[in-house]
Formats: C-alpha cells, structure tokens, sequence
C-alpha cells in the first residue's frame, strides 16, 4: 500500500475561441490531468482505518499532478477543481480519501499560489463514464465569473478495481462572463 | 446596462455585435502517457496525443454544394497547421512523433462528404505531414455524429505505415461539438509504438492462408475434423 501504482496519464487541455458568435479574447483556456491509479484498498473488504494509505498516496498524487496541470495550463491559474472517481469495486469515500486531505491539496494550492478550498467531484462509475469537475476562483470562492465546470471522460478508466484522481485549472473565469457579483444582490 | 454587468471588465459586446469571423470554436487536446498494463511497467513508455477543432460547417444549409473546393483551399491548411502546433508542443515537437492519423465527424446537419473534403485533399494532409515530418499516406476514420461523440482516431508509423508495432488508435472527444452545423476536424500522434508491442511484423510473420489454418485444425483436433467431414 506504501507505492502508488499508476497505468496511465491523461491531460486535456480545453480553449474556446468564440462563444455565442462572439471571439472570446483572450482564448479561454483549462487544463486538466487525471491519474490512474490502483485502488490501494482494493480486495480488502471494509478497511476501517484508511489513514496509513492516505498518508502513502495522496501526497504522492498532489505531487505528480499539481505541476502537470499548471504547465499543462501554460498560464497564471485563476480558478480550480479537483475530482475522484471511484471504480464500480471500490467505495466512494476511498476516492474522498485521497483527494480531501491537505496532503493531496496543497501541492495543488502551492503550485497555483491558491489559498481557498478546492471544489470537488466524487463519485462511483464505470469506465468511460463522463465526470464535471467544478471549479472556483483560487482566492475568493465567491467570485462569480469563476464558478464554472470542465468535462472529462477517459475511454478505459477507471476498471473496477481503480481510482482516477483529477486536477482541474482555469485561466480565467467563464467565456463572456457577465452575471452581476454575488455582492450586487446582498 | 450597469457597469456591474460585466464584472470580468472585459470588452462587452453590444446587443447587436456581429458575429466573429473566426470559424473555429474550440479547441480540445489531449495526451495520455501510458506508464503500466495489467500492473506491471511497459516496455516502452508511450505518449499518445490528439487535437480536436470544432469549426463551423463551411457549406451548412446550402443543401448539396457542387464545388467543395473554394473552403477546402481556405480552411484545411489553417485547421492542419493549428493542430500540428499542438501535437508539436505536446509531444516534444516533430523528431519525437513517429506515428500518426486524422479523423472528421460531421454534426448532424451536414454530409458526410463535408468532412472527408477538409481531410483527404492536400490541404490538409500535406500540410500535417509535412509538419509532423512524415512521409506516409495518413490513417484515418470519419463518421456523422451528434455532439458529444468519442472519436478514435487511428494512428500508424510516419514513414513506415506497414510497421505493424505502431497500429494503435487514440480516443478524443469535445463535449458540445460538432453542434449540427459544425465539423469536428482531429488528428492523432504517437511518440513511440504500443507500449507492449509483441506481435511480429510482416517480415518475421509465417505464410498464413486458409488452407493451412484448415490443416492446423485438422491436427489439433483430428477426431472433431473427422466427426464433421463424416456429416457431409
């Protein structure tokens, strides 16, 4: 349980050049990278105490994938997210564990100068299955023009017996944003 | 329209802003590495790489359009050069990709011959080989399809199409495109071969036909062949 077991890599990098028929200018561009890993409490029957594996993995993965997804991105991060995806073998709060600790998030918070809590999805599914990954602006959660989603399906993954983590970036808020702030309604 | 309407402070376009020029939407890219199979490390450690563009439907709503030419010359080789930019950038530039491929889905509403048009005439494929440096015909695969759609886009060897040890396929897909009156124009790259690549080549392969699969049978299984050939 000590060493995460990875298959694969996945980085997607999102750009939208016009939205409602007008150029959105700068390219509004997110990032993600996922890993696929094996479930490091897969075949275990109910495991009580899953710290002694969140202390192995989760700064492992923070690790790998908080300085891929800022490179991926290329920009200043402005707004971000993080998911789980759990194997159809595996429970929900396995994904939860790696993923809703400071030891995974703060290599993320690090590497994107970020100081606010880190939107989550995290669920159960079979491969293939489409996930969103929320995301919100990096320092201010209340910022508006930042609350937006990304989108990402991997083919083959995660198998029943896996877990695929995710990192999610934006370089900005959403394409021609244009909703009054929170502010102008309190 | 309140200043506070535009909180980003971005340029706000007014209610009858014309529409952009640009016929390109968006633009996904994608890269997996491989790193292990069934647990165990790869031979051969792969990044396998696609670009997909969601551009407008050049011919859409004009019903069945004689010459497809004038939007072939205009829009394929910009396509064809934003997508070897990317695969370039992503996989470490030419010299580190040695397969490749391409692939259109059409939205709904066009033909299928809208896609094949932007993809299988030099304006496009010449210019990504060129880009990629490569020097074989391109793999590909097409279909018509709602927005959404997974495309797999096959890949094989650059220069060396026949190696069987590149045949490999790659999966990319835009959320909300092709909407019905949009392309979506992809291609693929690979940095290397399968990752566990195992299966010979035309080279080492033995001389299969069906004659001598018959004969193979025949000794494997020899009572099961007689118990059939007794039936005729």
């Amino acid at each position: 349980m000590t060493t995460m077991n990875l298959r694969k890599t996945v980085t997607l990098v999102d750009e939208i050049h016009t939205e409602g028929g007008q150029a959105v200018s700068p390219v509004a561009r997110t990032a993600v990278v996922a890993a696929v890993i094996d479930n490091p409490w897969a075949g275990q029957g109910f495991v009580a105490d899953l710290a002694p594996g969140i202390d192995a993995i989760a700064p492992q993965l923070g690790a790998l994938l908080a300085p891929l997804v800022v490179k991926a991105l290329g920009s200043p991060v402005e707004a971000y997210g993080k998911g789980a995806v759990v194997g159809l073998d595996g429970e929900v709060e396995h994904g939860s564990a790696l993923i809703h600790t400071l030891k995974f998030g703060d290599h993320f918070r690090e590497a994107a100068s970020a100081t606010t809590l880190l939107p989550a999805v995290e669920k159960r599914a079979a491969a293939g299955t489409v996930f969103d990954i929320p995301l919100k602006h990096i320092t201010d959660a209340t910022v508006r023009s930042h609350h937006q989603s990304v989108e990402v399906r991997i083919p083959d993954a995660p198998r029943a017996d896996e877990i695929v983590i995710a990192l999610a970036a934006a370089a900005q808020g959403r394409p021609q944003a244009r909703l009054a702030p929170l502010k102008s309604e309190q | 329209m309140s200043a506070s309407a535009n909180p980003s402070g971005g340029p706000s376009a007014g209610p009858s802003a014309p529409p952009s020029g640009n016929p390109i939407r968006r633009i996904v890219t994608s890269c997996e590495e491989l790193a292990g199979e069934l647990g165990t490390p790869v031979r051969t450690p792969v990044r396998r790489g696609a670009v997909a563009v969601a551009v407008r439907n050049p011919w859409a709503r004009r019903g069945i359009v004689a010459d497809l030419q004038p939007e072939v010359e205009e829009l394929a080789p910009l396509l064809a050069r934003e997508i070897a930019d990317r695969l370039t950038a992503m996989l470490g530039g030419p010299e580190s990709i040695t397969a490749f491929g391409k692939a259109a889905l059409v939205g709904l509403d066009g033909e299928a011959e809208h896609g094949d048009a932007l993809i299988h005439t030099p304006y496009f494929g010449n210019v990504l080989r060129e880009l990629l440096h490569g020097t074989s015909i391109i793999a590909f695969s097409e279909e018509r399809a709602a927005a959404g759609t997974t495309v797999t886009v096959p890949v094989w060897h650059k220069t060396e199409a026949a190696t069987r040890s590149h045949y490999a396929a790659t999966q990319i897909r835009v959320p909300d495109g092709p909407r019905p009156d949009e392309l979506l124009i992809t291609a693929a790259a690979a940095t290397g071969p399968r990752p566990n690549a195992r299966i010979g080549d035309r080279r080492t392969d033995p001389v299969v036909t069906l004659r001598d699969l018959q004969s193979t049978a025949a000794q494997a299984a020899p009572e099961a062949t007689e118990a059939r050939e007794g039936t005729r």
